[in-house]
């Protein structure tokens, strides 16, 4: 940790770890895309690897979150996400509309518990 | 505003008019939401720690949130270096299909491998949407420049997002700072809903999520390992052995 917590450290892990792994993708996209089928088996198992994953991350950060999130209770985090998706859904299916609605009731509520 | 006007396709539009209008493209509603969810991702840097300059230079070259989040909310947890690169390969992916079904439509007349690899480089989730509704009123000349221009406008709006989010959490009352933090996730519950189509696209959201809380402390730090190929490849398998079986 004491390596990431210098700036030179941190930005070569950025390189490392983040740019180099992501990158491939869009860079096979560009060689060999021609050639990929979209619907191919292979792929729809790499889309269903990728989807979960990401819910993976939203699960982690929102159930067991490692920073200031902590502070609120478990029930107001779940019922924020279900209100944005209840807005995202209800408002014509606006992105937007969604993730205002989710804070405003994670603000009212911190502000209603007082904590934060 | 209208970044695309009505003029008839000619070559005498130069490269950098071309890139000006894409840059200007990025001022719209997609890219306004985009630039909030990075502030939530300062947000989420500053609360792990995580340097500043090296947050800035992920947003610039990692290009895509989730990967991002995955990177630094992994080193924050402790996790070893390899599982987390591990982690954002596998959370890249996604932006395979979205490269091969966009090439076609940014590559321009006369494609040159360095302009479609910087083409390629700036598409993600709203990159992808955005490039879809403006490019195909962009004359096929100017598409590569204009594409270049479009994902120059967002990272930059995007940078300024993150290291707004990060310096702002010092600056806002508690539960406006908390708020900041939800930003991140929320945008992505949206997104993943927005996204889903066939039954496999809720198995994979389903037991990923599922999975991920239980796999926390699952030795190596390959919690998103887990999560992600075993939710991911268990929905794969439902989707198309289960159901037929029931059917």
């Amino acid at each position: 940790m004491s390596f990431i917590g210098t700036e030179l450290g941190a930005a070569l892990v950025v390189i490392l770890v983040g740019f180099l792994p992501n990158e491939i993708w869009r860079l096979l996209g560009v060689l060999f895309g021609r050639r990929i089928d979209e619907n191919g088996l292979w792929m729809q198992w790499v889309r269903a690897v990728a989807t979960a994953l990401l819910a993976a991350v939203v699960a982690r950060l929102l159930l067991v979150p490692n920073g200031a999130l902590i502070a609120l209770p478990l029930w107001l985090r779940i019922a924020a996400v279900a209100a944005g998706i209840g807005g995202f859904v209800g408002f014509r299916r606006s992105v937007l509309a969604g993730v205002l609605t989710a804070e405003a009731v994670l603000i009212a509520g911190a502000w209603w518990l007082s904590v934060g | 505003m209208n970044p695309v006007p009505d003029i008839p396709p000619s070559e005498t539009i130069s490269a950098t008019r071309w890139f000006l209008r894409g840059m200007a493209g990025a001022l719209a509603v997609p890219g306004f939401v985009l630039v909030a969810t990075f502030v939530g991702f300062g947000g989420l840097l500053h609360d792990v720690g995580f340097p500043i300059g090296a947050g800035l230079l992920s947003t610039v070259l990692v290009w895509a949130l989730p990967a991002q989040v995955i990177l630094v909310g992994g080193i924050g947890a402790g996790a070893p270096l390899p599982a987390v690169a591990l982690a954002v390969c596998l959370s890249g992916v996604r932006l395979l299909p979205m490269v091969v079904s966009l090439m076609p439509l940014m590559r321009g007349p006369r494609p040159r491998l360095f302009h479609e690899i910087l083409c390629a480089h700036f598409v993600a989730v709203t990159m992808w949407v955005e490039a879809l509704r403006l490019l195909p009123k962009v004359p096929p000349v100017g598409r590569p420049a204009y594409t270049i221009g479009l994902g120059t406008g967002l990272t930059v709006m995007s940078t300024g997002g993150t290291a707004f989010g990060y310096y702002l959490t010092n600056a806002l009352p508690g539960p406006l700072a908390v708020a900041l933090l939800l930003l991140t996730p929320i945008s992505f519950t949206i997104l993943l809903v927005r996204n889903a189509k066939a039954p496999v696209d809720w198995l994979a959201i389903g037991l990923g999520a599922a999975i991920s809380p239980l796999a926390v402390n699952s030795p190596g730090g390959l919690d998103l390992f887990w999560a992600g190929v075993g939710g991911g490849t268990l929905a794969f398998l439902i989707a198309r052995y289960g159901f037929r079986r029931a059917t």
